[in-house]
Protein backbone atom coordinates (compact mmCIF):
# COMPACT_ATOMS: atom_id res chain seq x y z
CA UNK A 1 0.00 0.00 0.00
CA UNK A 2 1.45 3.30 -1.10
CA UNK A 3 1.00 6.67 0.52
CA UNK A 4 -1.57 7.56 -2.17
CA UNK A 5 -3.50 4.31 -1.55
CA UNK A 6 -3.58 5.09 2.15
CA UNK A 7 -4.90 8.61 1.56
CA UNK A 8 -7.54 7.30 -0.81
CA UNK A 9 -8.64 4.70 1.73
CA UNK A 10 -8.83 7.39 4.39
CA UNK A 11 -10.84 9.82 2.28
CA UNK A 12 -13.23 7.09 1.11
CA UNK A 13 -13.97 5.50 4.47
CA UNK A 14 -13.34 8.03 7.23
CA UNK A 15 -16.94 9.28 7.48
CA UNK A 16 -18.47 5.83 7.51
CA UNK A 17 -15.99 4.59 10.13
CA UNK A 18 -16.53 7.66 12.25
CA UNK A 19 -20.32 7.26 12.17
CA UNK A 20 -20.02 3.57 13.02
CA UNK A 21 -17.63 4.26 15.91
CA UNK A 22 -19.77 7.16 17.11
CA UNK A 23 -22.85 4.95 17.23
CA UNK A 24 -20.97 2.14 18.93
CA UNK A 25 -19.38 4.29 21.64
CA UNK A 26 -21.94 7.10 21.96
CA UNK A 27 -19.13 9.66 22.01
CA UNK A 28 -17.57 11.77 19.26
CA UNK A 29 -14.23 11.98 21.05
CA UNK A 30 -14.07 8.22 21.51
CA UNK A 31 -15.07 7.72 17.86
CA UNK A 32 -12.32 10.05 16.69
CA UNK A 33 -9.78 8.16 18.80
CA UNK A 34 -10.94 4.83 17.40
CA UNK A 35 -10.82 5.90 13.75
CA UNK A 36 -7.43 7.48 14.29
CA UNK A 37 -6.17 4.29 15.86
CA UNK A 38 -7.66 2.23 13.04
CA UNK A 39 -5.80 4.18 10.34
CA UNK A 40 -2.64 4.17 12.43
CA UNK A 41 -2.84 0.37 12.53
CA UNK A 42 -3.51 0.25 8.80
CA UNK A 43 -0.43 2.38 8.11
CA UNK A 44 1.76 0.40 10.46
CA UNK A 45 0.61 -2.89 8.91
CA UNK A 46 0.15 -1.67 5.36
CA UNK A 47 2.35 -4.44 4.01
CA UNK A 48 0.10 -7.03 5.67
CA UNK A 49 -3.13 -5.79 4.09
CA UNK A 50 -4.31 -8.30 1.49
CA UNK A 51 -6.88 -7.12 -1.05
CA UNK A 52 -7.83 -10.72 -1.83
CA UNK A 53 -9.19 -11.23 1.67
CA UNK A 54 -12.04 -8.77 1.29
CA UNK A 55 -12.99 -5.17 0.66
CA UNK A 56 -11.14 -2.33 2.33
CA UNK A 57 -14.45 -1.14 3.80
CA UNK A 58 -15.13 -4.46 5.53
CA UNK A 59 -11.51 -4.66 6.68
CA UNK A 60 -11.54 -1.17 8.22
CA UNK A 61 -14.94 -1.63 9.86
CA UNK A 62 -13.66 -4.91 11.28
CA UNK A 63 -10.60 -3.19 12.77
CA UNK A 64 -12.70 -0.33 14.17
CA UNK A 65 -15.18 -2.83 15.56
CA UNK A 66 -12.42 -4.75 17.37
CA UNK A 67 -11.00 -1.53 18.79
CA UNK A 68 -14.47 -0.44 19.93
CA UNK A 69 -15.11 -3.80 21.61
CA UNK A 70 -11.76 -3.59 23.41
CA UNK A 71 -12.64 -0.14 24.61
CA UNK A 72 -16.11 -1.18 25.78
CA UNK A 73 -14.65 -4.15 27.65
CA UNK A 74 -12.08 -1.89 29.28
CA UNK A 75 -14.70 0.63 30.33
CA UNK A 76 -17.03 -2.19 31.41
CA UNK A 77 -20.18 -0.34 30.46
CA UNK A 78 -21.65 -3.85 30.44
CA UNK A 79 -20.72 -6.68 32.80
CA UNK A 80 -20.89 -9.03 29.87
CA UNK A 81 -20.47 -8.30 26.21
CA UNK A 82 -22.68 -11.33 25.65
CA UNK A 83 -26.18 -10.61 24.61
CA UNK A 84 -28.00 -13.40 26.39
CA UNK A 85 -30.28 -12.03 29.04
CA UNK A 86 -30.38 -8.30 28.49
CA UNK A 87 -33.94 -7.00 28.44
CA UNK A 88 -34.34 -3.29 28.20
CA UNK A 89 -37.39 -1.43 29.49
CA UNK A 90 -39.28 1.37 27.71
CA UNK A 91 -37.63 4.78 27.45
CA UNK A 92 -39.48 7.86 28.60
CA UNK A 93 -39.67 10.23 25.61
CA UNK A 94 -40.13 13.30 27.87
CA UNK A 95 -40.08 16.06 25.25
CA UNK A 96 -36.92 14.87 23.62
CA UNK A 97 -36.18 14.64 19.93
CA UNK A 98 -36.78 11.25 18.41
CA UNK A 99 -33.22 10.97 17.12
CA UNK A 100 -31.94 11.50 20.65
CA UNK A 101 -34.27 8.84 22.04
CA UNK A 102 -33.20 6.37 19.37
CA UNK A 103 -29.54 7.11 20.21
CA UNK A 104 -30.22 6.34 23.85
CA UNK A 105 -32.09 3.16 23.00
CA UNK A 106 -29.35 1.85 20.69
CA UNK A 107 -26.71 2.84 23.24
CA UNK A 108 -28.53 0.82 25.88
CA UNK A 109 -28.33 -2.39 23.85
CA UNK A 110 -25.66 -4.91 24.84
CA UNK A 111 -22.60 -4.31 22.60
CA UNK A 112 -22.96 -7.45 20.47
CA UNK A 113 -26.59 -6.67 19.70
CA UNK A 114 -25.70 -3.04 19.15
CA UNK A 115 -22.97 -3.76 16.62
CA UNK A 116 -25.19 -6.21 14.70
CA UNK A 117 -27.95 -3.64 14.55
CA UNK A 118 -25.68 -0.73 13.57
CA UNK A 119 -23.97 -2.74 10.84
CA UNK A 120 -27.27 -3.98 9.44
CA UNK A 121 -29.40 -0.90 9.88
CA UNK A 122 -27.05 2.03 9.46
CA UNK A 123 -24.18 0.58 7.45
CA UNK A 124 -26.58 -1.50 5.36
CA UNK A 125 -24.38 -4.58 5.48
CA UNK A 126 -25.59 -8.04 4.61
CA UNK A 127 -25.77 -10.78 7.23
CA UNK A 128 -22.80 -12.49 5.55
CA UNK A 129 -20.71 -9.33 5.77
CA UNK A 130 -21.65 -8.84 9.42
CA UNK A 131 -20.77 -12.43 10.13
CA UNK A 132 -17.38 -11.96 8.46
CA UNK A 133 -16.63 -8.72 10.30
CA UNK A 134 -17.71 -9.88 13.73
CA UNK A 135 -16.33 -13.40 13.41
CA UNK A 136 -19.68 -14.83 14.53
CA UNK A 137 -21.58 -17.44 12.58
CA UNK A 138 -24.63 -16.49 10.58
CA UNK A 139 -27.12 -17.93 13.09
CA UNK A 140 -25.57 -15.91 15.92
CA UNK A 141 -25.76 -12.72 13.86
CA UNK A 142 -29.42 -13.36 13.03
CA UNK A 143 -30.19 -14.06 16.66
CA UNK A 144 -28.43 -10.88 17.88
CA UNK A 145 -30.21 -8.81 15.29
CA UNK A 146 -33.55 -10.31 16.26
CA UNK A 147 -32.97 -9.65 19.97
CA UNK A 148 -31.74 -6.14 19.25
CA UNK A 149 -34.94 -5.38 17.36
CA UNK A 150 -37.07 -6.91 20.11
CA UNK A 151 -35.33 -4.79 22.71
CA UNK A 152 -35.65 -1.67 20.59
CA UNK A 153 -39.35 -2.27 20.01
CA UNK A 154 -39.79 -2.53 23.76
CA UNK A 155 -37.67 0.53 24.56
CA UNK A 156 -39.14 2.65 21.82
CA UNK A 157 -42.73 1.51 22.33
CA UNK A 158 -43.89 4.90 23.72
CA UNK A 159 -42.38 6.71 20.73
CA UNK A 160 -43.76 4.22 18.23
CA UNK A 161 -47.21 4.51 19.83
CA UNK A 162 -47.21 8.29 19.69
CA UNK A 163 -46.01 8.13 16.10
CA UNK A 164 -48.85 5.79 15.21
CA UNK A 165 -51.35 8.07 16.92
CA UNK A 166 -49.98 11.06 15.06
CA UNK A 167 -50.31 9.17 11.77
CA UNK A 168 -53.85 8.15 12.69
CA UNK A 169 -53.19 4.41 12.50
CA UNK A 170 -54.55 1.87 14.97
CA UNK B 1 -47.87 -7.42 12.74
CA UNK B 2 -44.12 -7.81 12.87
CA UNK B 3 -43.23 -6.69 9.32
CA UNK B 4 -45.25 -3.52 9.85
CA UNK B 5 -43.58 -3.01 13.21
CA UNK B 6 -40.23 -3.53 11.54
CA UNK B 7 -40.98 -0.89 8.95
CA UNK B 8 -42.01 1.57 11.65
CA UNK B 9 -39.00 0.68 13.73
CA UNK B 10 -36.66 1.07 10.75
CA UNK B 11 -38.14 4.48 9.98
CA UNK B 12 -37.68 5.52 13.58
CA UNK B 13 -34.09 4.25 13.68
CA UNK B 14 -33.24 6.35 10.62
CA UNK B 15 -34.07 9.45 12.64
CA UNK B 16 -30.78 9.05 14.50
CA UNK B 17 -28.35 10.87 12.29
CA UNK B 18 -24.68 11.21 13.06
CA UNK B 19 -22.34 13.86 11.66
CA UNK B 20 -19.40 13.04 9.39
CA UNK B 21 -15.85 12.82 10.67
CA UNK B 22 -14.59 16.15 12.05
CA UNK B 23 -11.69 18.06 10.48
CA UNK B 24 -9.57 17.41 13.54
CA UNK B 25 -9.42 13.77 12.43
CA UNK B 26 -7.78 14.79 9.13
CA UNK B 27 -5.22 16.67 11.15
CA UNK B 28 -4.53 13.66 13.33
CA UNK B 29 -4.37 11.07 10.57
CA UNK B 30 -2.91 12.99 7.62
CA UNK B 31 -1.22 15.82 9.47
CA UNK B 32 -3.32 18.38 7.58
CA UNK B 33 -3.83 21.73 9.25
CA UNK B 34 -5.74 24.87 8.23
CA UNK B 35 -3.41 27.51 6.76
CA UNK B 36 -4.17 30.02 9.50
CA UNK B 37 -3.22 27.54 12.17
CA UNK B 38 -0.01 26.77 10.34
CA UNK B 39 0.73 30.49 10.31
CA UNK B 40 0.04 30.81 14.02
CA UNK B 41 1.59 27.66 15.38
CA UNK B 42 3.60 26.18 12.51
CA UNK B 43 7.30 25.43 12.68
CA UNK B 44 9.94 24.73 10.07
CA UNK B 45 13.10 22.72 10.25
CA UNK B 46 16.27 24.22 8.85
CA UNK B 47 19.85 22.90 8.99
CA UNK B 48 22.01 24.40 11.75
CA UNK B 49 24.68 25.85 9.37
CA UNK B 50 21.96 27.69 7.46
CA UNK B 51 20.46 28.99 10.71
CA UNK B 52 23.89 30.17 11.88
CA UNK B 53 24.62 31.85 8.57
CA UNK B 54 21.26 33.65 8.60
CA UNK B 55 21.76 34.70 12.24
CA UNK B 56 25.27 36.00 11.49
CA UNK B 57 23.98 37.91 8.45
CA UNK B 58 21.21 39.52 10.50
CA UNK B 59 23.67 40.43 13.23
CA UNK B 60 26.04 42.07 10.76
CA UNK B 61 23.16 44.03 9.20
CA UNK B 62 21.92 45.17 12.60
CA UNK B 63 25.39 46.30 13.66
CA UNK B 64 25.84 48.12 10.36
CA UNK B 65 22.51 49.91 10.73
CA UNK B 66 22.96 50.85 14.36
CA UNK B 67 26.55 52.01 14.03
CA UNK B 68 26.71 55.85 14.17
CA UNK B 69 27.81 57.33 10.84
CA UNK B 70 30.96 59.48 11.03
CA UNK B 71 30.43 63.15 10.18
CA UNK B 72 32.04 64.02 6.90
CA UNK B 73 33.97 67.21 7.46
CA UNK B 74 33.73 69.66 4.61
CA UNK B 75 36.73 71.87 4.53
CA UNK B 76 36.09 75.49 3.83
CA UNK B 77 37.87 76.97 0.85
CA UNK B 78 40.97 78.70 1.98
CA UNK B 79 40.58 81.76 -0.24
CA UNK B 80 37.27 83.43 -1.04
CA UNK B 81 37.41 85.30 -4.28
CA UNK B 82 34.63 87.82 -4.95
CA UNK B 83 36.02 89.06 -8.24
CA UNK B 84 33.21 87.64 -10.32
CA UNK B 85 30.49 88.68 -7.88
CA UNK B 86 27.97 91.06 -9.45
CA UNK B 87 24.87 92.53 -7.81
CA UNK B 88 21.56 91.68 -9.40
CA UNK B 89 20.51 94.38 -11.79
CA UNK B 90 16.81 93.63 -12.11
CA UNK B 91 15.34 92.20 -8.97
CA UNK B 92 11.93 90.67 -9.59
CA UNK B 93 10.56 89.21 -6.44
CA UNK B 94 7.68 86.68 -6.78
CA UNK B 95 5.71 85.69 -3.78
CA UNK B 96 4.53 82.13 -4.01
CA UNK B 97 1.73 81.32 -1.64
CA UNK B 98 1.24 77.87 -0.26
CA UNK B 99 -0.80 75.72 -2.62
CA UNK B 100 -0.86 78.29 -5.40
CA UNK B 101 2.13 78.00 -7.67
CA UNK B 102 0.93 80.64 -10.21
Amino acid sequence: MTDADFREAYESHKDQLFRFARRMTGSSDAAEDLVHECFLLLWQNRAAYDRQRGSMRAFLIGVTRNLAMKRLSRERTFDELQDTAAICGPIDPANRERGEIVAQAVGTLPPLQREALILAEYEEMSLDEISQITGADLAAVKSRLHRARQNLRRMLAPVLDSKRKANGTR
Amino acid sequence: MEPDDDRELNELLKEWRVADAPRSLDERVLGRRPWWRTLLTGSIRIPVPVALAVAAGLLIMAVALLKPKPNVAVSAPSVVNLEDFRPVSDLNVRVIRHGNAD
